[in-house]
C-alpha cells in the first residue's frame, strides 16, 4: 500500500473517531467456552518482557542481578541452538530492563551468530544492527520492539522452510529463561499477585504437546525439559487457589537447572 | 512444437499460476494484517508496545473463531482485527476463561477494523473472538494483533 493511501486510511479512522460503533450493549456475557474447542487457534507464547512488565508494576526490581553475560556453549545440533537463541532473546529483554547497553550490544551479536548457526542469519543482520543502535541511543523501547522483531523473523524463517519445531523450541527457550527470573525475582521478595503471573496452565500444556511430537530430536536437554514440565504442571494448575512460595522456590529451582542445561554442553 | 517444449510452459504455466495463486492467498492476510497494524498504531503513542506476532487466517460470512491468549494481571492489552475487505463487518470481543464477557467498554467497530481492550483481573488464559458478521465476499481474510503496556 502506498503511503498516500495508508495516510488516507488512517484519517478515516481518525476522523471517524465519533462514529465508531462502541460495543457492549449487544455482546454477549457469557459464552459456552466447551463450544469452542474446535474453533481455537494457537496461542501466541507472551514475550519475557510481557511479564517482566507486569512484575515491574508489583514493585522495584533489581533487574541487573538478572543479568547474564555467559554466552553459552556453541552447539552443532540445530534444536540445541534454537533453544539457546530463544534465551538469548529473553536475555535481552532482561538486559533491557536493567538498562545495561553493552550487554544489550553484546546480546545482538549473540543472537546474529546463533541465527547464523540455525540458517536463518540473513533475516536477522538488520534487527541485530538496530538492536546495537538503539542500545547505543539507550532507546529501550526501540531495543524492546527490535528484540520482538527478531525473535519474529528468526520464527518465520523457520516456519518458511518447514522448521516449525525449531521455531516452538525459540519459544520456549524464552519462556523457561523468563520463568527462571519471574521465579527468582518473587521468590526473594514473595507476593501472591507476583505468585500469581506464574498462573499459564494452558501455555504450558501448550509446550507439552509441541515437545511431544519432537521425538527425532533425541536430545537429554529436551527429554530434561519435558520430564521438568509434567513436574511444574500441579504447581501452576491450581485453578482459583493461590501459588504459595514453596511451588514458586520449586519452579524456580526446576527452570534454574534447565538453565544451565540449556547454556551448557551435555 | 516439440513435446518436452510443451511439457516445460505447460510446466511453467502451472507454476506461474501456482505462484501466483498463493501470492493472492497471501497478500490477502498480509493485508488484513497491515490493516490491523493500522488500528493498532494510534495506541503505539500511547505506551502500548505491539507485538510482532498475529494470528489470522479466513471466515465466511457469520463465521466466528477463537484464538486463546495468556493475559497477565498488572499489564493492559488492546486487541485490534483488520480485514483487506472494506465492506465487511467484523468484532472482536474478549471471554475470560470460564465464558465471562472481561472486556472494557471501550471497544470499538467500524467498517473492517475493530478492537477489544482489557485489564485482567486475574493472570491466565483468555478467549479473544473474532467474528465476520458481514462480508461480500464468500471467504474474508482476517489478522488479529495485540499490543500491551
Amino acid at each position: 500500500m502506498t503511503p498516500f493511501t495508508k495516510y488516507l486510511k488512517l484519517s478515516t479512522i481518525a476522523a471517524g473517531g465519533l462514529t465508531l460503533c462502541m460495543h457492549g450493549a449487544q455482546v454477549p456475557q457469557h459464552i459456552d467456552i466447551k463450544q469452542l474447542s474446535k474453533t481455537v487457534e494457537d496461542v501466541v507464547v507472551p514475550l519475557p518482557n510481557e511479564i517482566f512488565g507486569a512484575l515491574n508494576k508489583l514493585g522495584t526490581v533489581n533487574w541487573k542481578e538478572h543479568v547474564r553475560n555467559d554466552k553459552g556453549s556453541n552447539f552443532t545440533e540445530r534444536p540445541r541452538i534454537a533453544l539457546l537463541l530463544g534465551t538469548v532473546i529473553a536475555d535481552g529483554f532482561i538486559a533491557v530492563q536493567a538498562e545495561d547497553a553493552p550487554t544489550v550490544k553484546e546480546i545482538g551479536q549473540r543472537v546474529l551468530a546463533l541465527a547464523k548457526g540455525i540458517g536463518v542469519g540473513n533475516s536477522i543482520t538488520p534487527h541485530a544492527k538496530a538492536i546495537i543502535e538503539a542500545a547505543d541511543k539507550r532507546n529501550w523501547d526501540s531495543v524492546r520492539q527490535e528484540l520482538d522483531r527478531t525473535q519474529n523473523s528468526v520464527q518465520q524463517a523457520m516456519n518458511e522452510v518447514h522448521d516449525e519445531k525449531l521455531s516452538q523450541l525459540v519459544s520456549l527457550g524464552g519462556w523457561l529463561r523468563g520463568t527462571e527470573v519471574l521465579t527468582s525475582v518473587v521468590s526473594k521478595h514473595f507476593s501472591a499477585d507476583g505468585a500469581e503471573l506464574l498462573h499459564q496452565p494452558d501455555l504450558l500444556s501448550y509446550f507439552q504437546t509441541r515437545l511431544q511430537a519432537m521425538p527425532e530430536f533425541n536430545l537429554p536437554i529436551l527429554r530434561e525439559i519435558g520430564d521438568a514440565l509434567v513436574k511444574v504442571k500441579p504447581l501452576i494448575d491450581v485453578g482459583n487457589a493461590r501459588i504459595p512460595p514453596e511451588s514458586v522456590k520449586k519452579i524456580n529451582d526446576i527452570t534454574t537447572r534447565l538453565g544451565s542445561g540449556i547454556v551448557t554442553r551435555d | 512444437m516439440n513435446a518436452p517444449v510443451k511439457v516445460l510452459l505447460r510446466g511453467s504455466s502451472l507454476l506461474a499460476l501456482i505462484v501466483a495463486l498463493q501470492s493472492t492467498v497471501v497478500a490477502s492476510v498480509d493485508d488484513a494484517q497491515s490493516f490491523a497494524l493500522q488500528a493498532a498504531e494510534p495506541y503505539v503513542k500511547e505506551g502500548f508496545q505491539v507485538r510482532e506476532d498475529y494470528w489470522g487466517g479466513d471466515l465466511g460470512s457469520g463465521e466466528k473463531k477463537a484464538v486463546r491468549q495468556q493475559l497477565f494481571k498488572g499489564n493492559e492489552y488492546w486487541f485490534w482485527l483488520g480485514t483487506e475487505v472494506e465492506r465487511a463487518k467484523i468484532s472482536v470481543h474478549i471471554y475470560d476463561s470460564d465464558g465471562k464477557l472481561a472486556e472494557e467498554p471501550d471497544g470499538w467497530e467500524k467498517g473492517h477494523f475493530a478492537a477489544a481492550h482489557v485489564i485482567p483481573k486475574t493472570t491466565g488464559s483468555y478467549f479473544i473472538i473474532v467474528n465476520v458478521e458481514e462480508s461480500p465476499e464468500e471467504r474474508t481474510h482476517w489478522a488479529l494483533v495485540y499490543g500491551f503496556r
